[in-house]
């Protein structure tokens, strides 16, 4: 029984002639990492904004065919009881704060206090996912004088204490330097591990082949490729389009016609993998030299 | 610069364990006996046996004294100076110099309304230096404030500093491009359209993105919020609250009362 379920998903942006998602048929299982990739434009956010229900509660447009999340459709459902259902974490981390609290520990009880949840379980669960997420010393500082992987942590941990049965990250570090996107990839991993159901869009393709249980490639809104990150991410279709290749891909592709990569040898999409193929080929050479 | 958005001093004191809104009677408490009681000497009074010990008690008379020293006192001073010299209808003159004349009636009014002033702002003062912006806004909403309103005002006092932070960004950003932001007076005015058009857009851009971000938080939720800080409203709470409404009703039928 997936937890999320498209039927048919088709949507429009107000005064916009062309969908902004097409036809869209997908089934998510309950504690699945699925990774959706595709250029910009190709309707990555606006599937994270109609997962989440701000498509159809927050932006208007015209939604067809059906949206359930562990089996109660959003378009009778409420934003605030959605989003008890469905966490959003998306890409400016700084617009996230709310602005309406002065530290860390307070940031991430917003929503609690806005769910009206208990005061001994507020403190509680807040404890619980600081020290979960691994930002339990930033507590007491304020969310504005925290770098931006700190504060998109922050904003990742005061999504995951309201406790949602899916979390959708759009982009979550596409603003963050190297060490900040390691900081936030570590912080989903866990969550990953723990057995939450997670969509993120993503472009760091390397770190999708990582994570990712399948991996659903967009296209001008339509559902272009599907399948484990092996099988979408060394796909001729995606270079053919020029996205979603990482550059291990792209450099054993480039090396076959060399004879540096083995044909009969799967595409790499990690740099061990690429690593493993490279040492492979090389000892083969090596041998016929010597033969 | 980020860490204080606030007067608010962090202090163990009796002032700073009163509940919110009894600081805020409290306010009301001091400015309209200052100002309502017809008896020379009140504003003077409770400066000295009122909002004096209170900062004190409160812990906080050092921060207290200095703002007082840099804020109220020019403010109160100037004040004084120009209705010693200006207000009308003295009859005991002191000094006269020129067209300036400065009698004993003017120079006596002129120092209780720069008492008055001393109460009013002082009273505002130590009620920010105890209370913590977030700690009222949970208190008043808790006592059926709109949530949404607290936000407003929270939201407003947190978004000063980031303000400001991007309007150097743009400032620094136009001044590449050779804006001239340092020439006359007429040019300066000039450079504000480049200056505010960006500011401005970019502000309202990033609301959209602010309200997905709370609405993600179930802000909008109709069941009853709860609040994260247990603000204490005391019996003696309760107790002060009362007084003080008395001594507001008092001072206010003196001045009927006596005159």
């Amino acid at each position: 029984m997936p937890i999320v379920k498209l039927r048919q998903v088709t949507y429009h942006y107000p005064l916009t002639p062309t969908p902004a998602l097409q036809d869209i048929d997908l089934d998510i299982e309950e504690g699945e990492f699925v990774a959706i990739i595709g250029p910009n434009g190709a309707g990555k956010s606006t599937l994270c904004y109609t997962l989440a229900g701000f498509i159809p509660h927050f932006y208007k447009g015209e939604l067809h065919g059906t949206v359930e999340v562990d089996g109660d459709n959003a378009q009778h459902s409420n934003l605030s009881d959605w989003v008890m259902k469905v966490g959003l974490v998306f890409q400016n981390p700084f617009n996230q704060i709310s602005g309406a609290k002065y530290t860390v520990f307070e940031e991430v009880a917003f929503g609690l206090e806005n769910l009206g949840v208990p005061r001994a379980e507020i403190i509680r669960r807040v404890e619980e996912v600081l020290e979960r997420i691994g930002i339990a010393d930033l507590a007491d500082r304020s969310p504005y004088s925290l770098s931006g992987g700190q504060q998109q942590r922050v904003a990742l941990a005061s999504i995951l204490v309201m406790q949602p049965k899916v979390l959708v990250l759009d982009e979550p570090t596409s603003q963050m330097d190297p060490i900040g996107t390691r900081e936030v990839f570590g912080a989903i991993r866990k969550m990953a591990e723990q057995g939450i159901t997670v969509v993120m869009a993503e472009h760091k393709v390397e770190w999708i082949a990582q994570f990712a249980d399948r991996v659903i490639a967009l296209w001008e809104g339509k559902i272009l490729l599907e399948g484990t990150p092996h099988q979408v991410l060394t796909d001729e279709r995606l270079c053919e389009k020029g996205f979603g290749v990482s550059r291990y891909t792209t450099t054993a592709r480039l090396a076959i016609p060399r004879s540096l990569w083995k044909k009969e040898r799967p595409l790499p999409v990690t740099l061990e993998e690429a690593v493993a193929g490279f040492s492979d080929s090389l000892q083969t050479h090596r041998q016929e030299g010597r033969a | 610069m980020h860490e204080r958005l606030s007067f608010y001093v962090k202090r163990e004191s009796l002032l700073h364990q009163l509940n919110p809104l009894t600081k805020l009677t409290l306010i009301f408490g001091l400015l309209l006996p200052a100002f309502l009681i017809p008896f020379y000497w009140a504003p003077h009074l409770l400066l000295v046996l009122v909002v004096f010990p209170l900062a004190i008690l409160g812990k906080v008379q050092r921060e207290y004294f200095t703002a007082t020293a840099r804020l109220i006192l020019p403010v109160a001073g100037f004040l004084f100076v120009m209705q010693a010299l200006f207000l009308p209808g003295g009859r005991t003159i002191l000094a006269k110099v020129w067209f300036l004349t400065l009698t004993q009636e003017s120079l006596m009014l002129a120092f209780a309304n720069a008492m008055r002033i001393m109460v009013m702002v002082s009273s505002f003062t130590l009620f920010m230096l105890s209370t913590h912006p977030s700690e009222l806004m949970s208190d008043l909403t808790q006592r059926g404030l709109p949530g949404q309103f607290a936000y407003v005002i929270i939201a407003t006092l947190q978004i000063i500093p980031q303000m400001q932070a991007k309007a150097n960004t743009i400032i620094a950003a136009q001044r590449s491009r050779g804006l001239d932001t340092e020439s006359s007076f007429i040019g300066r005015i000039r450079a504000l359209v480049p200056l505010v058009g960006p500011l401005v857009f970019g502000s309202l851009v990033e609301v959209e993105e602010r309200a997905i971000a709370i609405e993600a938080r179930g802000f909008t939720s109709r069941r009853p919020k709860t609040s994260l800080h247990e603000i204490n409203d005391r019996p003696l709470d309760k107790g002060i609250r009362w007084f003080l409404l008395i001594v507001m009703l008092a001072s206010l039928l003196s001045r009927i009362w006596f005159s």
